[in-house]
């Protein structure tokens, strides 16, 4: 007869069989077998033990990201579970793979209220790719098999396997077998030939073509093809906030972020195209603007794995349903060679304003408080563009998004669709984690720090070498930044008063430097990134500062705020 | 304002619990109330076929459609106007899963 395992050692068996190496999560009493069988596991499986779940989901979601590879969470029933509910609806949206697995109470319990009980498949399905509750060990091999597969597969999202305690307890055979196909689901749609033959004419006929893409590319693989596709077809791209670092800073057709707080080349470019090819990105309303005016001029095209994308915002004239890079090869061949110069140098006049208009008065200060801009441009520079930038949510997001370069795809890691503050910190362990040969800044407001400050705790235990750089302002500083805007200054409840983050530093033996002038930036940065340990670098920065350009909530996207009293205007 | 007619959102899916649940988040998330609904074993062996009775714009039938698709259980979702019956589902039906057969060999 064949030997019988139990669920729980099943559970970490397949794990292993599907190639996780690390698993981050938190134990309890509905998912103590697990944790015993762990026990047990020795090296096989790295197991990070996180302070809070949202910290273990975060963090899985910041090694998903950085490697492609699903990030796995092991938390208990009830709270635990409920706990990671904000970061699975995070890498819903944000499409990360990751495999949530919650422990249940047994099935005689389920339904009855028992301590520690809740509906998970209830409340997961509505906003995970797939949810299941595993409530025999026979199921738990296929269970997982199945999960990876969906996980990773398609437009990748998280997936949830609720584990009784019966699926855990009781004993089965095991067999590994990889999951690579469920009837009801077809994860890469077969590109559509004449759909690409239409864009081909249409990019072909096309005068002022231009690109936005976004983490589609990075998903796909696509950073190659994407960078043939340009530059066969002479066209300038911008990129959305998930989509940076799939093109290097660099590149010569790229001309930046796009949306509410992006570049004015990329916006002011979207409004003037005569054709908009987007490309792994779904239009969000930080993207667009007000969508009736977005893109005026152009017909559209829209490249997407996810059929309910296209179409869903912005009505395109061409939808290509596929994967990116397929869909990119074959249009690459079999399109034109064109030069669109006088169009694409048209971003070099836009970048001018932008360099003298916003970019100088943040960067290039001689007196007052430090600012957000330059500690971040110091930091990009000293670390040769090299870093994997991870962010919190808020001014600094948008300012790490702004004034990082980057050189390599997967460098740049935060919450964009869901805007979770309190991302940043275990997000950046989760990466750190995963590439413990990379440099890894976290750029991160005083907010957002305190949201998820105990994995701090992590920090300690693991000596996971993360760079906290934490821009203190004393301010909720995107909520202030509106307050002071559209809300005639009412500062409702955006002062923080703060704790001593020295004290903090050292109560968890985390290295520790503040820096309030200008004088002793340099030397704090280098001392940062030299170290070999975590470190905090306490940035006492401009406590009213403000994210420029900003296209206000409502507005066109070529309605741009330089500063307080300056709009851009066209041709000035 | 485009106007609200009655539609009939048909969906085939693999008998999975807490589908139901999940699909109908998908109406409940935009608004629209389902006016009925059913749910029983199709005429193919192991597919579930529910039908939902809503009032809603074009638009909002299309998206809805795409999205309870997007469902790993789900098979095939279609709308229609009420009493424009289709037909043609059944046969739409049978390619896909014969097509899908062929594809895992």
């Amino acid at each position: 007869m064949a030997e019988l395992f139990s669920g729980a050692e099943i559970l970490l068996k397949s794990l292993v069989d599907e190639g996780v190496d690390t698993v981050f999560g938190y134990p309890g009493g509905s998912i103590i077998n697990v944790y015993d069988e762990l026990y047990k596991y020795g090296g096989k499986l790295n197991h990070i033990l996180v302070r809070h779940e949202q910290g273990a989901i975060h963090a899985a979601q910041g090694y998903a990201r950085a490697t492609g590879k699903p990030g796995v969470v092991i938390v208990t029933s009830g709270p635990g579970a409920t706990n990671v509910i904000t970061g699975v609806a995070d890498a819903m949206v944000d499409s990360t793979p990751v495999i949530v697995i919650t422990g249940q109470v047994s099935n005689a319990a389920l339904g009855t209220d028992a301590f520690q009980e809740t509906d998970v498949v209830g409340m997961t399905g509505p906003i995970d790719k797939w949810t299941y509750q595993i409530r025999r060990p026979e199921d738990v091999a296929p269970a997982v098999a199945k999960a990876f597969h969906i996980a990773s597969t398609g437009r990748p999202g998280p997936v949830v396997l609720d584990f009784t305690k019966d699926a855990q307890r009781g004993r089965a055979e095991y067999h590994f077998e990889k999951c690579d196909f469920i009837r009801s689901y077809v994860p890469v749609p077969e590109p559509d030939e004449a759909q690409i033959d239409e864009a081909v004419r249409m990019i072909n006929a096309a005068e002022r073509p231009f690109v936005v893409y976004g983490q589609g590319i990075v998903l796909s693989h696509a950073e190659e093809q994407l960078k043939a596709f340009l530059k066969k077809g002479g066209i300038p791209a911008a990129s959305t906030m998930l989509g940076l670092s799939a093109l290097p800073s660099d590149f010569p057709y790229y001309v930046g972020m796009a949306g509410m707080h992006g570049n004015i080349a990329s916006n002011l470019m979207t409004q003037r195209c005569d054709l908009l090819i987007a490309i792994g990105m779904r239009f969000s309303d930080r993207v667009t603007g007000i969508v009736s005016e977005y893109a005026p001029q152009a017909r559209k095209i829209h490249i997407d794995i996810d059929e309910t994308e296209i179409g869903k915002i912005v009505p395109v004239d061409l939808g290509v349903l596929g994967d990116a890079a397929q869909v990119l090869e074959r249009i690459t061949e079999r399109m034109n060679f064109s030069f669109h110069d006088e169009w694409a140098v048209t971003a070099r006049k836009y970048d001018q304003v932008e360099q003298a208009k916003v970019v100088a008065p943040e960067v290039q200060r001689t007196d007052g408080p430090l600012t957000m801009g330059e500690v971040i441009s110091k930091v990009a520079e000293a670390s040769g563009h090299d870093a994997i930038v991870i962010t919190d949510v808020g001014q600094n997001q948008l300012m790490a998004a702004r004034y990082s370069r980057f050189r390599s795809s997967r460098s740049f890691i935060s919450s964009g669709g869901l805007g979770t503050m309190g991302f940043g910190l275990p997000a950046a362990i989760g990466a750190k984690t995963a590439c413990p040969d990379r440099q890894v800044c976290l750029f991160v407001g005083d907010g957002g720090f305190q949201m998820t400050i105990q994995e701090l705790g992590t920090i300690l235990q693991e000596h996971t070498a993360v760079k906290v750089i934490l821009l203190n302002n004393n301010w909720l500083g995107n909520v202030r930044q509106w307050q002071e805007l559209f809300f005639d200054r009412h500062y409702s409840q955006t002062r923080m008063l703060n704790p001593d983050y020295s004290l903090i530093a050292r109560a968890y033996g985390i290295r520790y430097r503040m820096v309030d002038e200008r004088a002793g930036l340099d030397a704090a940065v280098q001392e940062m990134l030299d170290s070999d340990e975590a470190f905090i670098l306490d940035a006492h920065v401009e406590e009213q500062g403000m994210v420029y350009p900003m296209i206000p909530v409502g507005r066109r996207v070529d309605e741009i705020m330089l500063n307080r009293n300056e709009w851009y205007e066209d041709g000035k | 304002m485009e106007s609200e007619k009655l539609y009939i959102i048909s969906v085939y899916s693999e008998n999975q619990v807490g589908l139901l649940s999940s699909i109908s988040n998908i109406f409940t998330r935009r608004n629209i109330n389902i006016e009925s609904l059913t749910v029983f074993p199709s005429e193919f062996p192991g597919v579930h076929h529910f039908t939902f009775r809503v009032f809603t714009t074009e638009r909002n039938a299309t998206q809805v459609v795409k999205f309870i698709e997007k469902k790993v259980d789900v098979l095939r979702a279609f709308s229609f106007e009420w009493q424009h019956g289709g037909a043609s589902e059944h046969e739409i039906i049978s390619d896909y899963l014969q097509e899908r057969k062929n594809q895992l060999k």
